[in-house]
């Protein structure tokens, strides 16, 4: 079966046309920029129906030799494609910008490129302007808010370096990632969040929720989003073809910026800033009579002294008040001659952060070098170094009270923690840690050094008039090495005189890597004057990932001594990840003068990590795109475009690894070692998930190319959702992995560009952008069960037939079969975004809103500060039915009873970025610079939001699965001001 | 050109038939492997495993028993139900999806697994028992399969339990109270015949905690099988069997109350810290409910169980002055069963067939004690509320005084904090349970 299959492939490519032989001419020209008159560089100058093509130079000059009545076809990213019919030796074109971007390729998951206008999916696109050239951006993944249709971006917690979780279309599935495929430049990215095994500290897997909540950042986190030239998001099966089982998420292709020919040019930026804390709360308001009511009449003394000494603190602005210094340095060289380009850039970042001692600093190091071989041959190669260090200290959810945000919120005004003149800390009565004393003394460092390199090598095996053989071959490694290191010193409070284990060092050191290889077999073919082409391709793929973390833990610290031997207890845990993956792809497009595209295609995978490892699944995939406005028959000439699309495709998602495996663990006791069933009960017939994925669409562009609109609808079902489903625990293990249930999600995708202004002194774009999605479980095999929380009462998700899977239930009254009441649901109504870019004259001032409506979140940090009495609307009343307790009271009174007080809604609108920058003129700058630009950005500095917390968007369980939005004193979120300057030589 | 186009096709051939070899779990071994052909040395893993595992998620079930028998509170800021649910606190209710009972319930569960997982390793030995040996190995394993079981009960009482689970595809019924109780004292029977076949010495060795006053394993598991089978038919009501289970266990009324086997627990390494411990004076505390200092006789040396805080306790409308101090640190050892009980089971039994015996036995606890011999009556009803006031400052915090307030049904007796409290009389049946198989 296999070799048939082979056979068919083969003979498909190396099916080869005819040579047809017609008279030459040789046209040259210069293409130029409409509104600057500038020329362009780049442009791509072939011959329509033909792989005949050329580029033009720096100054925007081409020459190419065509058969005389030929259509000339000039494109290039970014400006309206021009068909012109050759009837001269010279022919000088303009091009015209285009707001709409529809006439940009897309490489859509494909081993070749697609143009935007015959693409049958909706794939969003950004370039790097848009990415970072409105407010500074931390991390990657935060650059990405709000600027993509389809996608559900959110922080995990405010802790500087990152964490943050994407998903794509809604929920792929409810215990493997739901998060997208990173791909850099053809390099497989390793985006894992590794804890730093602080559980030892804060005990928080100790009670409810078994879960690590340690919330590390992410590893995506790492890159410079500097360095990039555009990122696509593929959001689905239907787009994501060669990736297959890796992209159920998605897929985020990032293209990083290439060399420019011609000599150096340098650039230099600088960017410095202060961060805050974006919402402060307040602290509940004292007096006698709350004093006794919440800390017993024996505090109100305590209380009556500190206030009349003068002496109440404001642990709000203590401990979240800094104002933290940002700072971002970046060098970037680039230049090249005929042959050979390269791209250099440098930057160097240094973060302070709203908590005193926690903070990011990145270094990144990058070289692309592009070389052609010959006329034929191209080799890319892009390399990427770097080391970051992040101090995130310690929030989040414990049971041992160790953590500063649970500590901070059961601390009242009047408790006395700043340390005396010696440096000695007081203890805090009211909890088991002194916060402060915990941020000075503490050490959770995370430090990363990572190289990425990219291999490219694209060749033109065989080119003639009516067709092309090209191969396309690619591999990629992304090695780190990622070192945490957590001390708890023993002169802390929950560390001494027999609190704690008398001081923790937690030394892990976690070595990732990824290493891809892919080659791709692409064959065009233009069969005469039809009108008709065909590519035909074909490509193998093959992924290892090999990750081996190693914590070692010391506890009984020799003084101040944090070297693991110099301890009275040491424990080792190493925990090692292995998987391989194979695959292959093949896929035909049939071209009919881009008035009808159509493909089809076939991905078949295998991995490791399946039950039968050499097992292939195979997953189809079909489109059609119809462009109404190319047939003869369109006469509406204010319509530029109008496309039908539809297209289906079907991925997998492999099984999570160690799934299979049925394990012992080990245990210890008295000195001797011993082993037990491990809770998990794995499954030896597990398979992938499949994900089938129909999308449609219509899109239109108007008034010459001015204004345009796109509409996506798409319906994406899971089948065989692997779940950790619940097995009863009288058989000595708790839960199974089973692909046990099926998941539908159907949702709209809204586009509206339009170029509102455009004169030669003012130019007004503005993008709207709308997506909804909702998720419904159609098939559950297990029954339901409640997850991602930590108990009913406090709010869960629950996994039920018919319904959402991230409704959040709780106790209350009307109770349904399941003793259950659904309160809310963690996916929001819909998203909208809004961006405008103005530019008058030397100034660019550019703005991005995004608005998230609906979507719930467990604020269970209102719980915490509720018990203690601290909570900042303790007394305000506008939650009791009956208006008569305050709210702190009223949420007590209810709880066990009913969840719904700690159910909140968790909408927001906000201006995610804001850049006004200025040009100077030339005239100022003089002849030995050739630009300088100077400006103002931020980020997050309008928010407008009900929640009762520092921020609606939080995770105290990170990105994983379906545990988002539950909030437990997470380090809150922080707005950013920052000023730039940018100079070219 | 065509070389070029052959090599590829030739590579990709290779690749595609290429096999994904087979990856064994990197990071520990497999139960299938083991179960079909286990070394001695794995063997006595399995053995270490079992009994490190009765220790597992034990913190949970002397808190909640110690919680809703109103002998401490828990107080603590990270989580609200130990002063809402477990005491029934206002319209809160129990849940069957809560930790404090799901967890010592699989905690359980998973000692009867590794136990079953241990009897099949050992009868398909690489290296084949003889059947004495073999017998060591499963005598070890049902009896504590029996007592794992007992902890179980006594958290579903009359929800019932499943006894038999080796399949786990096929488990067994959900059986009643009094029937759940008899089948574990069959299997404690089964385990004592194998144990008394299994030759003089044990393959296995077991950890410092379980062998007491100096005897082997196979002894030291012997007494222990026979003390958990007196305190089984004392709770099914079977007084005489409870004394003939007594004669062969360690019973003594002339020896140290703390004689018995326990927990081991220990801060070293990766080895387990005792998770009832808590240091005293926090303002995260074990701290006892107030009745048993108003409560206890005047020299009552028992006091020493409690500890005057620095500064009282408060949570959620709970104050304490006290702590309970009832283990000295961490790597502090928990008792399984200990002499004091086995005293006090005597004591029991004997009531209502020889009150006078009954008397003097509980008189070793209370001179033990400070309090001299009883001088009370010995009617039944006075023998009984004597018993039930020795065992609660006897066995304060070792998870009794719950189960003898409901073997006696006097539930209604424990005190009340604040209005509307409750006192539960059993935990709710895990959610993992229902609507599965019977459940």
């Amino acid at each position: 079966m296999k070799v048939y299959r082979i056979v068919c492939m083969v003979i498909l490519f190396l099916c080869s046309g005819f040579l047809l032989q017609a008279q030459e001419l040789k046209v040259s020209g210069t293409v130029t920029d409409a509104l600057s008159g500038e020329g362009i560089a780049g442009v791509n100058v072939v011959v329509k129906g033909s792989s005949t093509g050329t580029i033009t130079s720096v100054n925007g000059n081409y020459s190419i030799s065509v058969n005389s009545g030929s259509i000339l076809q000039f494109s290039f990213v970014g400006y309206v494609t021009e068909e012109f019919t050759v009837s001269s030796s010279t022919l000088n074109v303009t091009m015209t910008e285009d707001v709409t971007s529809l006439q940009e390729v897309v490489v859509s998951g494909l081993a070749s490129t697609v143009k935007r206008t015959n693409l049958a999916n909706s794939v969003a696109s950004i370039s790097g302007a848009e990415l970072t050239g409105i407010a500074t951006q931390q991390t990657m993944d935060g650059a990405l808010y709000g600027k993509f249709k389809g996608a559900n971006i959110s922080a995990n917690s405010g802790a500087p370096g990152g964490g943050i979780s994407i998903k794509l279309r809604g929920l792929t599935s409810i215990n493997g990632s739901n998060e997208p495929l990173y791909i850099i430049d053809g390099v497989y990215i390793d985006n894992s969040a590794i804890s730093a095994g602080l559980n030892v500290v804060s005990q928080a897997a100790g009670g409810g929720s078994q879960s690590n909540q340690d919330n590390p950042s992410n590893r995506i986190a790492d890159l410079d989003p500097e360095d990039i030239q555009s990122i696509e998001i593929l959001k689905g099966a239907s787009a994501a073809a060669i990736y297959g089982s890796r992209a159920s998420g998605g897929v985020i292709i990032i293209t990083t910026k290439k060399g420019q020919q011609g000599k150096a040019q340098i650039s230099l930026s600088q960017t410095l800033g202060w961060t805050q804390i974006l919402n402060p709360l307040g602290q509940r308001s004292w007096d006698e009579t709350k004093v006794a009511a919440s800390f017993g009449a024996s505090e109100v003394p305590n209380f009556v002294a500190a206030r009349n000494a003068g002496k109440l603190v404001d642990y709000e602005d203590e401990l979240y008040g800094n104002k933290g210094l940002l700072s971002t340095s970046r060098i970037t060289v680039t230049g090249g001659g005929d042959k050979t380009t390269y791209f250099v850039a440098a930057t160097r970042k240094n973060d302070d952060a709203i908590v005193k001692n926690t903070g990011y600093e990145k270094s990144s190091f990058r070289l692309n070098l592009e070389n052609a071989l010959s006329d034929r041959v191209k080799l890319n190669l892009n390399t990427n170094y770097i080391e970051s260090s992040t101090d995130r200290g310690l929030f989040s959810n414990d049971n041992s009270g160790a953590t500063m945000g649970v500590s901070f919120v059961s601390t009242p005004s009047w408790a006395q923690l700043l340390p005396d003149a010696n440096g000695n800390y007081p203890n805090n009565p009211y909890s088991a840690s002194n916060f402060l004393q915990t941020r000075d003394l503490i050490t959770n460092n995370e430090s990363v050094k990572r190289i990425i390199t990219g291999l490219n090598l694209d060749a033109i095996l065989l080119k003639k008039d009516n067709m092309s053989l090209r191969l396309n071959a690619r591999g990629g490694i992304d090695n780190y090495t990622l070192v945490t290191n957590a001390i708890f010193p023993n002169t802390l409070q929950f560390q001494k005189d027999g609190n704690g284990t008398n001081g923790v060092s937690i030394q892990g050191t976690t070595t990732n890597r990824n290493t891809n290889v892919a080659a791709f077999l692409i064959h065009d073919f233009f069969p005469g004057s039809s009108g008709l082409s065909f590519r035909t391709q074909f490509g193998i793929t093959g992924e290892n990932f090999d990750r081996d973390n190693i914590v070692g833990t010391a506890t009984f610290l020799n003084g101040s001594q944090t070297n693991l031997d110099q301890s009275g207890s040491v424990t080792i845990e190493q925990d090692r990840l292995i998987q391989k993956d194979r695959g292959f792809f093949a896929q035909e497009e049939v071209n009919l003068n881009d008035q009808i595209i159509a493909t089809i295609g076939l991905r078949g995978d295998k991995s490791s990590n399946n039950g039968d490892p050499n097992k292939l699944y195979y997953y189809p995939k079909a489109s059609l795109a119809v462009n109404l406005t190319e047939f003869s028959f369109w006469s509406i000439s204010t319509i530029n475009q109008l496309k039908m699309r539809v297209a289906y495709g079907e991925a997998g998602n492999f099984a999570v690894f160690g799934d299979k495996f049925i394990s012992l663990e080990p245990v210890n006791i008295n000195g001797s070692s011993g082993l037990t069933v491990s809770n998990l009960l794995g499954n030896q017939e597990i398979g992938p998930e499949r994900q089938k994925e129909l999308e449609a669409g219509i899109d239109v562009t108007a008034l010459n190319n001015k204004i345009s609109l796109d509409f996506t609808y798409y319906v994406k079902t899971v089948e065989d959702l692997l779940l950790r489903a619940q097995i009863p625990a009288s058989t000595g293990q708790t839960t199974k992995v089973q692909n046990a249930a099926e998941m539908v999600n159907k949702g709209i995708e809204i586009g509206l560009n339009a170029n509102v202004i455009s004169t030669s002194t003012l130019n007004w774009k503005s993008r709207l952008s709308y997506w909804k999605n909702n998720t419904e479980v159609t098939r559950l095999d297990v029954p339901s069960f409640t997850t991602g929380g930590f108990a009913d009462f406090l709010g869960q998700y629950r996994i039920k037939e018919g319904h959402s899977p991230t409704e959040i239930i709780g106790v209350g009254p009307n109770p349904d079969e399941d003793g259950l009441v659904v309160f809310g649901d963690a996916q929001p109504d819909f998203n909208l975004s809004f961006l405008n870019s103005v530019t008058w004259k030397n100034f660019e001032l550019s703005m991005l809103w995004h608005w998230k409506k609906g979507g719930d979140n467990i604020n269970l940090t209102a719980l915490l500060s509720d018990l203690a009495g601290t909570s900042p609307d303790y007394d305000k009343i506008d939650l009791d039915p009956d208006g008569q307790l305050g709210n702190g009271d009223y949420r007590l009174s209810v709880l066990g009873a009913n969840t719904e007080p700690y159910i909140e809604d968790a909408s927001y609108i906000r201006m995610r970025e804001i850049g006004l920058y200025y040009n100077l003129p030339k005239s100022v700058i003089g002849d030995f610079l050739n630009s300088v630009k100077v400006g103002f950005s931020g980020r997050n500095l309008i928010n407008i939001f009900d929640y009762r917390s520092y921020d609606p968007e939080v995770s105290n369980f990170g990105g994983k699965g379906l545990s988002s939005s539950v909030e437990v004193t997470q380090y809150p979120s922080s707005k950013n001001y920052n000023f730039h300057l940018l100079v070219k030589f | 050109m065509k070389l070029l186009k052959y090599t590829f096709i030739i590579s990709l051939v290779t690749l595609l038939s290429c096999q994904i070899d087979e990856i064994q779990d990197p990071n520990n071994p497999s139960v299938i492997a083991i179960e079909n052909n286990a070394s001695r040395n794995e063997l006595q893993l399995l053995v270490s495993g079992v009994e490190s595992e009765m220790r597992d998620e034990m913190g949970f079930y002397y808190d909640v028993l110690g919680i809703i028998g109103r002998e401490y509170y828990f107080f603590t800021n990270s989580d609200p139900r130990y002063t809402g649910e477990v005491l029934g606190k206002g319209e809160a209710t129990l849940d069957d999806a809560g930790f404090y009972g799901t967890r010592p319930y699989a905690g359980r569960y998973k000692v009867v697994k590794d136990a079953n997982i241990l009897m099949t390793a050992a009868q398909n030995a690489a290296d084949p028992l003889s059947d004495s040996e073999l017998k060591g190995f499963t005598g070890f394993a049902k009896t504590t399969q029996a007592y794992s079981l007992l902890l179980v009960l006594n958290m579903q009482y009359q929800n019932g339990i499943r006894i038999e689970v080796s399949d786990p595809e096929n488990l067994g019924p959900f059986k009643d109270y009094s029937t759940a109780l008899g089948d574990i004292s069959s299997l404690l029977d089964a385990g004592y015949a194998d144990l008394n076949t299994a030759g003089s010495e044990a393959l296995f060795f077991l950890s410092e905690g379980f062998v007491f006053n100096g005897l082997d394993e196979l002894e030291s598991l012997k007494q222990f099988n026979r003390a958990i089978k007196a305190r089984v038919e004392l709770y099914r009501g079977n007084k005489t069997a409870a004394l003939s289970a007594l004669s062969d266990s360690f019973f003594d009324l002339a020896g140290s109350l703390n004689m018995g086997p326990s927990h081991f627990y220990d801060a070293a390494g990766t080895d387990l810290p005792n998770p009832v411990y808590r240091t005293p004076n926090g303002s995260e505390a074990l701290a006892a409910q107030p009745s048993y200092v108003t409560d206890i006789r005047a020299g009552d040396d028992r006091i020493n169980k409690v500890a005057m805080r620095t500064s009282p306790a408060t949570l959620d409308g709970l104050t304490s002055n006290y702590d309970v101090v009832i283990y000295s640190s961490i790597s502090s050892n928990i008792p399984i069963i200990r002499n004091e009980e086995l005293i006090l089971i005597y004591a029991e039994a004997n009531i209502g067939t020889n009150n006078t015996e009954a008397a003097s036995a509980l008189s070793i606890i209370t001179s033990a004690h400070g309090l001299g011999n009883y001088t009370g009556a010995l009617t039944d009803s006075e023998l009984v509320d004597e018993l039930l006031y020795n065992r609660r400052y006897s066995l304060f915090g070792e998870a009794h005084r719950w189960i003898d307030m409901r073997r006696y049904d006097r539930l209604d007796q424990l005190p009340i904090d604040r209005p509307g409290d409750d006192v539960w009389t059993q935990l709710p049946r895990p959610v993992s349970e229902i609507g599965v198989q019977g459940g």
